[in-house]
């Protein structure tokens, strides 16, 4: 389990659409940052620094060999952020059910009146 | 319809046998979302509700086994019958302590029954961002007249 600040980091980098992107890209397998901007109109600084703030939070790793580097996605942090999201999902859910069994008392109540 | 949804958002879709008013009271009215809001083994014995955009809400659940939870946030969007957006935070210690999420619920009725979409994503206020803005900015200022101190004592010498 990784600490709050890390979630903190890991829901900042998530909240960019083309940093979702290229997360979506990398599920399919490593990438090198040119293959990672090819499909963006945005420079090849630009990609180097959305691919920094999600090394920071932990979705990707880069391997070492200096000049590919490749890209991984890191399981890890997403899974953090999907326990987050499954405690949200049950605490939801259990409310509706309860909402739903309050709606059948409240028409069962009308009904009798 | 589950469809672009990022991985850092929950999207929980329901078909309630009640008409679209009556959901977005049970939503509006402490009264009614004391008696729904918490899963099971929750009550929810307070429920303050300022039901107008830019209005506040707080409650809490409670559970003996995970003792008492105030959440609260504020409403930013309300459409009668239809649409209520708010944040929403915990306010306990804990890792998901003073998050903010961002809630949008719709409400869609069909023949009686409504589809209730529950939407909830991360929040990243402007205020927080703002407040690493004034955070940097204090650091600076803090640097500046560091750095004036340091040039005055240079010439006082």
């Amino acid at each position: 389990m990784l600490t709050s600040d890390t979630l903190s980091a890991t829901l900042a980098a998530l909240a960019d659409p083309t940093r979702r992107a290229i997360l979506a890209r990398l599920a399919e397998g490593e990438a090198t940052v040119n293959e990672l901007a090819r499909p963006f109109a945005i420079s090849l600084p630009a990609v180097s620094r959305h691919l920094k703030v999600l090394q920071g939070a932990g979705l990707i790793s880069r391997g070492r060999e200096a000049q590919w580097r490749p890209c991984r996605l890191e399981a890890g942090a997403l899974r953090d952020v999907d326990d987050w999201l499954g405690r949200y999902r049950r605490f939801w859910s259990g409310s509706f059910d309860k909402m739903d069994a309050y709606i059948a008392e409240l028409k069962d109540k009308e009904k009798r009146q | 319809m589950i469809t672009d949804v990022a991985d850092d958002e929950l999207l929980i879709t329901r078909t309630f046998d009640a008409p679209a008013a009556l959901l977005f009271q049970l939503w509006s009215r402490p009264e009614h979302m004391k008696r729904w809001m918490g899963p099971a083994s929750f009550t929810c014995p307070a429920a303050e509700i300022d039901f107008r955009p830019g209005g506040a809400y707080r409650g809490m659940i409670q559970s003996a086994e995970h003792g008492e939870n105030r959440f609260s946030g504020v409403y930013r969007e309300i459409v009668p019958d239809r649409k209520i957006v708010f944040t929403f935070a915990w306010d306990n210690e804990g890792p998901s302590a003073g998050r903010q999420t961002l809630v949008t619920i719709t409400f869609e009725e069909r023949n009686g029954k409504t589809v209730q979409t529950f939407h909830q994503k991360p929040f990243l206020t402007i205020q927080s961002r703002d407040g690493h803005v004034s955070g940097w900015t204090s650091a600076f200022d803090k640097l500046a007249t560091y750095a004036a101190t340091l040039a005055a004592e240079e010439h006082s010498r």
